[in-house]
Formats: C-alpha cells, structure tokens, sequence
C-alpha cells in the first residue's frame, strides 16, 4: 500500500473498512529466519518430512510469527497508528511454503478515545481460516 | 474438579520471574520475519526504533504453571496468544518478565466442558516501567 492510500488520522476510518489484503511470506527461508531469532527451531517449523510423519500436514508457522504478520498488515495500512492490543487464536495449523491471505476489517469505532477495533483473519488457498483475531488500533 | 476452587487457590500469585536482555539486531530480524516494513520497526538508524508491538510473545518463563499445580498440562492445547502493548521498549532495556495464573474458567460446548487457564506475563523495564502483557490461553477438555 503507498502512502498516499494509507491511513493517517481518526476521521479517515469508516466503520466496515477493509483493510488491503496482504499475502505474507511464510516460506521456509523466511520461518527459519524467524526461528532463528526467537529460538523456534523445532522440526515442527522447520522440517516438512519430519512434521508430515507426527501427522501435522507439513511444517507449521509459528503463532507469533502469523500475530506478528498480522500487526505488519495493520501498520501498512495505518502507519502512524499504535497496535494496542492484538489478541489471536491459532485455530489450525498454517502450513509453512503455503500461500495464505490475510485480511482485516473494521468492526467497532471508540470516538473518545479514537481507537478503531479490526477483525482480523489468515486463510489458507482453501479459503479456510487458519487464524483469526482481534486488534485494537489508537489514532 | 472444582475450577471456581482451582482459581481461588492458584490464581493471582506471581511462580516465576525471568529477566531478558532486549538487542536491536533481533527486533530488525522479528520485525523482517513477519513482513514489517515501517523503519521505526526495521531500522536501527531511526530515532524512534523499537521492538514491534507484539515482540514479548516470543519470551517464556521458566515453567508454564506453578510447581505442584494439579493439571496436567501434557494434554493441554494453545488457545493463542493476546498481547497488549503499553510503552515502547528499545534496544539494550532489560525486561523482567513475571508470570502468574491470570484466570481459570469452564466453557461447555458441544463436545463438553473444557477448561481455560489464562497464563499472564508482565514485563517491566529497567525503570519498573510496565511495557506488555502478553496472556497466554491453554485449554484442556474436561472429564
């Protein structure tokens, strides 16, 4: 998203905006750099063979790593806005070197405290939720 | 088991209290990992350069639950992950993180009762600063 297209202040938001898709990548090049930094480096992200024979259907993306790319997603569309708070659930696995689509949408709007409330989700290229969440933003 | 019992006897008291060194090098790697692209996230030059809002999810005590907590966690899954930023934290802070048992509830759905524990993780900085809290739900089915 370019700057000019992104969110800078309170009033640019509408309750029901969508923020741009994004397709993040969760290669196995970048969740190893990923486990590399924060100490994730068990097979389960790391090894597809290995995580395929636990029963997993392949190596996994961490759940930090999937929040931390939904964070990225809101600070692109809003740059100069705070992440408050971000509360995610890691309903089924997201499976490394896939191609998901995160997407949020607006869902509630504070005034007193121009905060925006977004309704956030990653799919997978089945259309079927791997993570959802909830994030409240501050303008 | 009696949950409103568990809480009473468990919940609120701190088990563990971990300190961990924040570097500049490993907020950039988080930060790229995830696809960020704004510099004051990214780029150790930028005058406001910090960890992103969710950095702390990464850290962990040294145990999950209180030594002796009558649960047995090993059939236990991760019900995700809920963290709140509240102060930016930089390079070279020192962050203590203390744990404790936040919340014990039931939820009955469809395929029965399961049990909530909330693990709750607060960090402060080196000026006893709060920065984050990052809650942690682990689920376990009941009967």
């Amino acid at each position: 998203m370019d700057e000019q297209n992104s969110i800078s202040r309170y009033h640019d938001v509408e309750f029901g905006d969508e923020l741009p898709e994004v397709r993040p990548d969760v290669s196995m090049a970048t969740v190893r750099r990923f486990g590399k930094t924060t100490g994730m480096t068990f097979w389960r992200f790391t090894d597809h063979e290995k995580a395929r024979a636990s029963g997993l259907p392949g190596a996994i993306v961490p759940g930090i790593m999937s929040q931390g790319i939904l964070v990225a997603m809101i600070h692109r569309w809003a740059p100069d806005a705070t992440v408050h708070k971000i509360d995610t659930i890691f309903r089924a696995p997201l499976v490394v070197d896939s191609e998901p689509v995160c997407r949020g949408v607006v869902t509630d709007m504070d005034d007193e405290n121009r905060t925006v409330e977004v309704d956030l989700t990653i799919c997978n290229e089945e259309g079927e939720t791997r993570v959802l969440g909830t994030a409240v933003v501050g303008f | 088991m009696d949950i409103a019992e568990l809480k009473q006897k468990w919940a609120g008291q701190t088990f563990d209290t971990v300190s961990f060194e924040v570097d500049g090098s490993e907020l950039v790697e988080f930060a790229l990992a995830c696809g960020e692209t704004l510099p004051r996230y990214t780029d150790r030059s930028d005058d406001d350069f910090q960890a992103v809002p969710s950095y702390t999810s990464r850290y962990h005590g040294r145990r999950q639950l209180p030594e002796g907590f009558p649960v047995d966690m090993e059939q236990s899954f991760d019900g995700g992950k809920c963290v709140e930023w509240q102060a930016p934290i930089r390079p070279g802070d020192t962050l203590i993180g203390r744990s404790r048992i936040h919340d014990i509830f039931e939820k009955t759905g469809r395929s029965g009762g399961m049990m909530f524990i909330v693990h709750r993780m607060e960090f402060t900085n080196q000026r006893d600063e709060l920065v984050s809290i990052v809650d942690w739900k682990m689920i376990q089915k009941l009967g």
